[in-house]
């Protein structure tokens, strides 16, 4: 196990390097001067203006060679400056990935304690009324757009029946958001109840997968209880594809969640995301890539490694 | 002069006409304003619009950093400009807030006099010619390339600077220029800086006495810019000698201030704190209006475009959606206007675009009504010529002021195109059949289709360009739209692509806001429509209009300023098109003193109070 982690952290490194020099070799594609872009068309006036923007930033050199230059900064956690929001990308993910952590992952971590159980009813209950209950309700919210359900809950919870406010909590620090978490209830649970549905239709699957199988028949002609049966070995076995959603879902909870934070007017990555490719904001978009694509090769990783625990017929060699 | 800036949130729809708005008195509340007893105190809110939050704090503002948001909604606050523009609803200098009295004028126009009235910096120090130096060498050391809203002056139109006592500042023009123009776009530019400032990384410096000391200041002063967390606690940025200073400051775009106690202004504040708050999008603003809650109010907010009431014929808004708000349009003083590229290398492109007749054939096919009416709901005014419509001012012409001199009317833009040698193909693609009567520079065959960029994201400019593509495929007039980033738009279309030495192989470009007329506040064309001008980005060049420019430059009679925009207005140097309000704003009607609002964008929240 400990060979088969070390490799794939060496995996990572590769593809944190491809996902980067990729990224970045797209963006330096995009038309368009990008002195002119952050500037304005004053910048014309002064050729020299132009030259120095692009020599402070590097963009007089060729490609490639502009990737090893940010390459080269990174390695010594200089993660760049932008130009557009004037702040050193480094703060601006220090500001915006705490609250996404809070949002997302009080999201997914709700979802995951309420899907579960609600899968393992579905399938006992299988094709009663209680598993056509929640299918209508996963269907419905798993088809639901996310900027819908925000809507439609300030509409409700904040605007008709004044019981939350219409925006998350304001402020850059957790302090701020915590001392006034009534108002992250609407933004978490139009999060929540989405992945609810998703994460409770692969729990119903894999718990009537399990259902069937011998060793459930031989518990039981054992003399094992259902609710033993049930929690003491089908779970176990049932949460194996849950562990992969959770590993896959660990991106996500770093690059945010753009409409949600629209909604609810609470600033986290997704937003810097969009905003920043929209104002050729290279230096945060790339900031925002690594994070991610880290995010994504630890998620997998974890995936992987929560698989081995929890099926001890996996096992990693070299 | 500025690109307006890109106002995502409340822009509105629809468009009226100018007489309309001019008569009217643009509110509209939902219940009748309480009279009231003013109070002192309180904490008045202000909501920024989307993804624009303050974060450059001094006051010679590059570039990439000059913005209403950063300027008239937050350093003007805390560092007034010499000259103050905006006299409620006028872009006119407004003498009571200015930190100097009105200039003479002497030696035959050629020497400005300033004399500075009595105000107090924050540390103890009087405002002082010096301060005013100061900025003056400043502008002059870095200006062309650091200061974003640079014109030329003073280095293009001042001969020498003189501090002839503490309160008085002489300039010698190197001519006679109009009086109204050199307060107006010159003086405008300027915003005393302290002596506090004029330092650099190892101590004081001379900037305010010496130029050559001044490229290091700036540098100095632009990295404590950047520096977004010290705002507060900095030692610069605390001396103020507006009415406003600032007590917290977040980077997300959260701004507190409080009243500053050495204010020498005529109002003193009587809030005790304004606020302004950041919005992720138009809705987030919205709901919060819709449903304030203990925690988060909008005391000054304003009302998405997909969420304003019709605005019925002859009246100034439609019926407010809010209880206990007032509506009202915030127009800018500016014009509106999508590019058409004389200098195109596509084809033969650039020689059609440079022909008179089909620029005021195209004009024809911009239903600006249409557009006003439909996807602004009402609530713009026409751009009929190089000159605001709205607010009307002593600088609309005569004949500007009876409307849009090219009317939707496609009959008269067929007229064009065929009594010049086209063949027009309704449907299809119009070519050109007699090239003598095309004009030079395009061959028999030529076709009428073009590419047109504009920038996306807002509403009413995608459906002003669907329209605009369906009128002229009337006509056989193709024009393939794509829309692009609004950055992309701008970077690419908005120079002159010559003078700017980028690509000219462009047909149409609309980045969707036009042009905002401030700092420069007097509407003369030498920055957008002279020879060469950089902002010149459809490479208009007559050396009449030039000539007509140049008078408005160096005499007060507006009878020139008259001639020349009558001229240009049937020029079509740009495609005039409609002009949407900054924003509809939204007021609580206990709060007193926001309306009307300055189509300078400035806002003076010292004159704000509430009433109970």
């Amino acid at each position: 196990m400990a060979l088969f982690i070390v490799r794939r952290l060496l995996q990572a490194i590769v593809v944190l390097l491809l996902v980067t020099m990729i990224t970045f070799a797209l963006l330096r594609a995009i038309p368009g001067n990008v002195a002119a872009a952050v500037m304005g068309p004053n910048v014309y006036r002064d050729p020299a203006a132009i030259k120095l923007f692009d020599q402070t930033y590097g963009f007089d050199k060729p490609w490639y060679s502009q990737y090893l230059l940010w390459l080269g900064h990174i390695a010594q956690g200089n993660l760049g400056y932008s130009w557009n929001l004037n702040q050193s990308v480094s703060s601006l993910l220090g500001q915006r990935i705490p609250k996404d952590l809070v949002l997302v992952g009080f999201a997914i971590i709700l979802a995951v304690l309420i899907a579960v159980p609600i899968g393992m009813l579905q399938a006992v209950r299988r094709n009663k009324a209680v598993d056509h209950f929640f299918n209508g309700f996963s269907t419905v919210f798993y088809a639901m757009p996310s900027f819908l359900l925000g809507l439609l809950l300030i509409l409700v919870f904040a605007i008709k029946f004044p019981v939350f406010p219409a925006e998350a909590p304001q402020g850059e620090t957790l302090g701020v958001i915590f001392s006034n978490f009534n108002a992250m209830i609407l933004p978490i649970a139009t999060l929540t109840l989405i992945t609810v549905a998703l994460f409770s239709r692969y729990m119903r699957s894999s718990v009537l997968d399990n259902l069937t199988e011998d060793y459930v028949r031989t518990a039981k002609a054992k003399g094992a209880s259902e609710r033993r049966i049930l929690f003491r070995h089908v779970l176990r076995n049932s949460l194996i594809p849950i562990a992969t959603l959770l590993g896959l879902s660990l991106p996500g909870v770093f690059s945010g969640a753009l409409i949600t934070e629209s909604v609810f007017n609470y600033p986290g990555m997704g937003l810097l995301f969009f905003q920043q490719a929209q104002k050729q904001d290279y230096p945060t978009l790339l900031g925002v890539v690594i994070v991610v694509a880290l995010a994504t090769v630890v998620g997998s990783l974890l995936a992987d490694i929560a698989y081995a625990v929890l099926d001890p017929r996996v096992r990693y060699t070299s | 002069m500025r690109f307006r800036p890109k106002a995502v949130g409340g822009l509105a729809i629809a468009a009226a006409s100018i007489t309309a708005l001019a008569a009217c008195g643009g509110t509209s509340s939902s219940s009748p304003a309480a009279a009231g007893t003013p109070v002192s105190g309180g904490t008045a809110t202000f909501a920024e619009l989307p993804n624009t939050p303050p974060n450059y704090i001094f006051p010679f503002t590059s570039s990439a950093y000059i913005s209403v948001s950063n300027s008239d909604l937050f350093q003007y606050l805390m560092y007034r400009p010499l000259y103050w523009f905006g006299t409620g609803s006028q872009p006119t200098l407004n003498t009571s807030l200015s930190l100097a009295n009105y200039p003479t004028f002497s030696n035959g126009g050629k020497t400005v006099t300033i004399t500075l009235k009595h105000y107090m910096w924050s540390d103890g120090q009087p405002v002082t010619a010096q301060n005013v130096m100061f900025w003056l060498n400043m502008e002059q050391a870095v200006g062309d390339v650091d200061y974003g809203a640079f014109t030329g002056f003073p280095n293009a139109e001042v001969a020498s600077m003189k501090v002839a006592s503490p309160t008085t500042l002489v300039l010698t023009m190197t001519k006679a220029y109009n009086p109204t123009w050199v307060v107006y776009n010159d003086l405008s530019q300027i915003t005393p800086m302290p002596e506090a400032w004029d330092r650099t990384a190892s101590g004081p410096s001379h900037c305010s006495t010496t130029v050559s000391d001044c490229a290091a200041v700036y540098k100095y002063l632009d990295a404590q810019s950047r520096n977004l967390s010290g705002y507060v606690s900095s030692p610069l940025w605390s001396v103020v000698d507006g009415p406003w200073k600032l007590a917290a400051f977040n980077a997300d775009g959260h701004v507190t201030m409080v009243p500053n106690p050495s204010y020498s202004g005529p109002v003193k504040p009587r809030l005790a704190k304004f606020e302004e708050l950041p919005f992720t999008s138009d809705a987030a603003e919205y709901d919060v209006l819709r449903a304030p809650s203990s925690s988060s109010k909008i005391d000054v907010g304003y009302i998405p475009t997909e969420d304003l009431p019709a605005k019925p014929a002859g009246a100034a808004v439609g019926a407010n959606p809010l209880s206990g708000y007032t509506l009202a349009p915030w127009y800018s003083w500016g014009i509106s206007y999508s590019t058409m590229n004389l200098q195109s290398t596509i084809g033969d492109h650039g020689a059609i675009f440079r022909q008179l007749y089909f620029r005021q054939a195209f004009q024809y096919l911009m239903n600006q009504q249409a557009i006003i009416q439909g996807p602004l709901k009402g609530y713009a005014s026409p751009t009929v010529g190089p000159v605001a419509s709205y607010p009307v001012t002593q600088w609309l012409s005569p004949q500007l002021k009876a409307g849009d001199q090219f009317p939707y009317d496609p009959a008269k833009a067929r007229s064009l195109l065929a009594s010049h040698g086209w063949k027009v193909v309704p449907g299809g693609t119009t070519t050109c059949a007699n090239p003598s009567l095309c004009g030079p520079g395009i061959s028999k065959g030529s076709a009428l289709s073009f590419t047109f960029n504009y920038a996306n994201g807002q509403a009413w400019i995608q459906a002003e360009m669907t329209q605009l593509q369906s009128n002229a495929a009337a006509l056989g007039i193709r024009l393939n739209l794509k829309p692009e980033p609004f950055n992309t738009v701008v970077a690419g279309y908005s120079g002159n692509c010559v003078v700017a030495k980028i690509p000219c192989n462009w047909d149409m470009a609309d980045w969707g806001l036009g042009w905002s007329f401030y700092p420069d506040v007097s509407p003369t064309g030498e920055t957008l429509f002279k020879c060469g001008a950089i902002a010149n980005s459809s490479g208009y060049c007559s050396a009449a209009d030039d000539a007509m420019i140049n008078q408005t430059l160096t005499s007060g009679n507006l009878s020139y300023m008259y001639t020349w925009e009558n001229y240009l207005a049937t020029q079509v140097p740009l495609i005039w098109q409609p002009n949407a309000p900054y924003q509809v704003t939204e007021v609580v009607d206990n709060l007193k003193g926001v309306l009307p609002q300055e189509p300078t964008l400035n806002i003076t929240p010292e004159n704000w109070y509430y009433v109970k």
